[in-house]
């Protein structure tokens, strides 16, 4: 394609040409902004192949994944290049933290910019904000952070957030995140860089709760804040073994009002999925059709914190395990071995491994704590849900709308 | 000053002491004799409801009755400090991750939560009947330190730890020098109110074994429990209150006591820990 051909498409071509550049915002632009935009795009990337910046990747790719081309591969590798220069701001490496355990063993992590401490050590930020403790969000870091979780050398916080599996998570979710789903983000601004805020999301999976990871990894790799998003489950996540703590090391927390009102007093994100275990078990032929957002109850705790509701679009979620029915049978075969749980049905997906789909995720602008005095009662509570709901439904479509494949 | 219990004291003190059956009238009328200004309850529960030992319901929380019954008689008492604990919570996946005074427990309670909350509720008619004393009740997470005996120090100081395999839970305690600084500064500064003391701070269970340098060994359900049946046999009672926390653990919200009572504990979780296995190696 010559610079300047772009002229004589029509709007539907010119879209599809700007999604395999990756252009952010494209299904909102004008026919005229996107050739202005495809053209810069075009004469950026014949820049680059001149200076040799990105090379076009020319070693054979280890696993080949049916739906995953080279290009998508040379992007993962540059969004996390781009990432981890961002992310090493936040060390100074010339500086170690001083701190020594009484069994005589020395921290040895750089120091958090601006304070004497390192992330582990210091002033409890890493709670808010997640960066690599070492600087280095890559197994290079792994037999640092293995030393310190053996060794028991820091704190978590009453959530149970520990910082070093939290860390560990982030760089291997990376993988789905870059490499497998290659997650588009769009409005990343709209999330607050920092104080209380409220992410709501529409839900979906089937199999395992990969939005909320994926949403999460989306504020912590695009945001100019990494910060972290405290999302909250249900209870089956206190009774599972293995999950029942891991999912607390990770930083989520259990959807109980007192929880989430105690995330946003504390000043840090919280990401809810009020459609909860429906949403969730949603079959494929219902797929991102956002049903009730529960009661409502996030609109009555945002308001309380006096916290920005932040409406989520999530695509891709529902595709990764297509559910083509529910059973009733495997549900009551779970209420036998957890009988607490109050599980109706279960989600059966045609797949047992997570297809490679192309996710999106689209931040929508905020939406802002009345100012009235005595806050909202019940009926604005549950408009203001609607409008949420709304909200997430109408950019769903419109990510449906413009995109071509799943893949 | 008086001072009350049902076994001799090991330490010498500045006080009368008087060995009395603590769960009969014997202490009511003991009460009533020498009508106290102050009254500290410190085994406001009888010691077999923690140690999950058997025993009829009316004898662990009798003490408790008579003991209240009697401070309702005098009118001269003007603050009564009760020690409650933060099992009254119980331990339930459906409990919020941090729980504040207010938090209503979810769930089947233990024997120990179920005595606990009777006895509160016995502070609570008082508390009506009463409007100038001052009742101060103080839930305490589990207290630890080298010299504590009690359910938890025990199994935690196990060489061996039995641990429920898939599970580790966040645990909070109050060092055992804060247990005594907190009943200090109540004493001095009267507080009605209920309040939960607590060290800064919380950890997991397998952090806590690795502090103490104690080697946890993970079993699955049934498992666990038989082998919490054999060290009951040996004489180390785990009981239902512990193994629940053992599984869900339990973290409470203590910023009352640091603004509404003003106590403000030295030794945060970690320090607890450490001190507690490694009383030499740390400053005291």
């Amino acid at each position: 394609m010559t610079v300047g051909g772009f002229g004589g498409m029509t709007k539907a071509q010119l879209l599809d040409l700007a999604r395999d550049e990756r252009i952010r915002g494209r299904s909102r632009m004008s026919k005229q902004e996107l050739i202005d935009a495809l053209e810069e795009a075009e004469s950026a990337r014949h820049g680059r192949t001149r200076s040799g910046d990105r090379p076009a990747s020319a070693t054979p790719p280890p696993i080949s994944i049916p739906g995953i081309s080279s290009e998508d591969r040379a992007e993962a590798r540059h969004r996390r290049a781009r990432l981890q220069d961002r992310l090493r701001a936040y060390v100074d490496k010339d500086e170690h933290c001083p701190w020594r355990s009484i069994e005589g063993h020395p921290c040895g992590l750089p120091v958090v910019r601006g304070t004497d401490r390192c992330g582990l050590h210091g002033d409890g930020r890493i709670a808010d904000v997640a960066f690599p403790l070492t600087g280095e969000l890559g197994f290079a870091a792994w037999p640092t952070l293995w030393r310190h979780l053996t060794l028991a050398t820091y704190d978590v916080d009453a959530f149970g957030l520990d910082p070093v599996v939290a860390e560990m998570a982030w760089h291997t979710l990376n993988g789905l995140f870059y490499d497998y789903f290659r997650v588009e983000v769009d409005g990343i601004e709209h999330v607050q860089t920092e104080g209380p805020s409220v992410l709501v999301a529409n839900h979906g999976g089937a199999a395992l709760p990969y939005d909320a990871a994926m949403m999460s990894l989306a504020v912590m790799n695009e945001a100019a804040v990494p910060r972290r998003v405290r999302v909250v489950g249900t209870e089956i996540f206190n009774m599972l073994p293995v999950v029942s703590h891991l999912y607390r090391k990770v930083g989520a927390a259990y959807a109980a009002r007192d929880d989430a009102r105690e995330i946003l007093r504390r000043g840090h994100v919280l990401g809810v999925f009020p459609e909860g275990e429906r949403g969730f078990m949603k079959p494929v032929w219902e797929a991102y059709r956002v049903g009730r957002l529960g009661r409502g109850g996030f609109v009555e705790i945002a308001e309380e914190a006096g916290a920005p509701i932040v409406p989520v679009a999530i695509v891709g979620s529902e595709e990764v395990h297509p559910a083509i029915t529910t059973s009733k049978m495997l549900a009551r075969l779970v209420r036998l071995i957890f009988p607490e749980q109050r599980v109706e049905e279960i989600a059966i997906a045609l797949n047992p491994v997570p297809l490679p789909i192309r996710w999106r995720i689209r931040f929508l602008p905020p939406i802002l704590p009345s100012e009235r005095s005595g806050g909202l009662d019940a009926l604005d509570q549950l408009e203001r849900s609607e409008d949420v709901r709304r909200a997430i439904q109408d950019a769903l479509d419109d990510i449906l709308a413009t995109r071509r494949t799943a893949f | 000053m008086f001072a009350v219990d049902d076994v001799e004291p090991r330490v010498t003190f500045d006080a009368q002491f008087k060995l009395l059956d603590l769960d009969r009238l014997a202490l009511a009328r003991f009460v009533l004799e020498v009508e106290p200004d102050v009254v500290v309850h410190l085994q406001s529960v009888h010691r077999t409801a923690e140690e999950g030992r058997r025993t009829e319901a009316e004898d662990r929380i009798v003490g408790a009755l008579a003991l209240f019954g009697a401070i309702d008689r005098i009118d001269s008492v003007t603050s009564v400090i009760v020690k409650s604990d933060t099992a009254i919570y119980g331990a339930n996946p459906r409990n919020p991750s941090v729980l504040s005074e207010e938090t209503r427990p979810r769930g089947k309670a233990s024997r120990f939560q179920r005595d606990l909350s009777e006895m509160e509720r016995f502070v609570a008619g008082l508390r009506e009947s009463h409007p100038d004393t001052a009742f101060t009740v103080l839930r305490f997470a589990p207290i630890f330190g080298p010299r504590v005996d009690n359910p938890i120090s025990r199994y935690l100081t196990l060489p061996v730890v039995p641990t429920l395999m898939g599970f580790d839970p966040r645990l909070q305690f109050t060092d055992e020098r804060d247990a005594v600084s907190v009943l200090e500064h109540t004493l001095d500064h009267p507080v009605p109110g209920t309040f939960n003391v607590a060290g800064d701070g919380q950890m997991y269970l397998s952090r806590i074994l690795r502090l103490g340098r104690r080697a946890p060994q993970p079993l699955p359900g049934r498992l666990f429990d038989t082998a919490i049946r054999t060290l009951a046999r040996a004489d180390l009672k785990v009981p239902d209150h512990v193994t629940g926390l053992l599984k869900h653990g339990r973290v409470v919200d203590t910023t009352r006591m640091r603004e509404e009572l003003g106590f403000i504990p030295l030794h945060t979780c970690r320090q607890t820990v450490l001190g507690a296995y490694h009383p030499s190696e740390t400053v005291r």
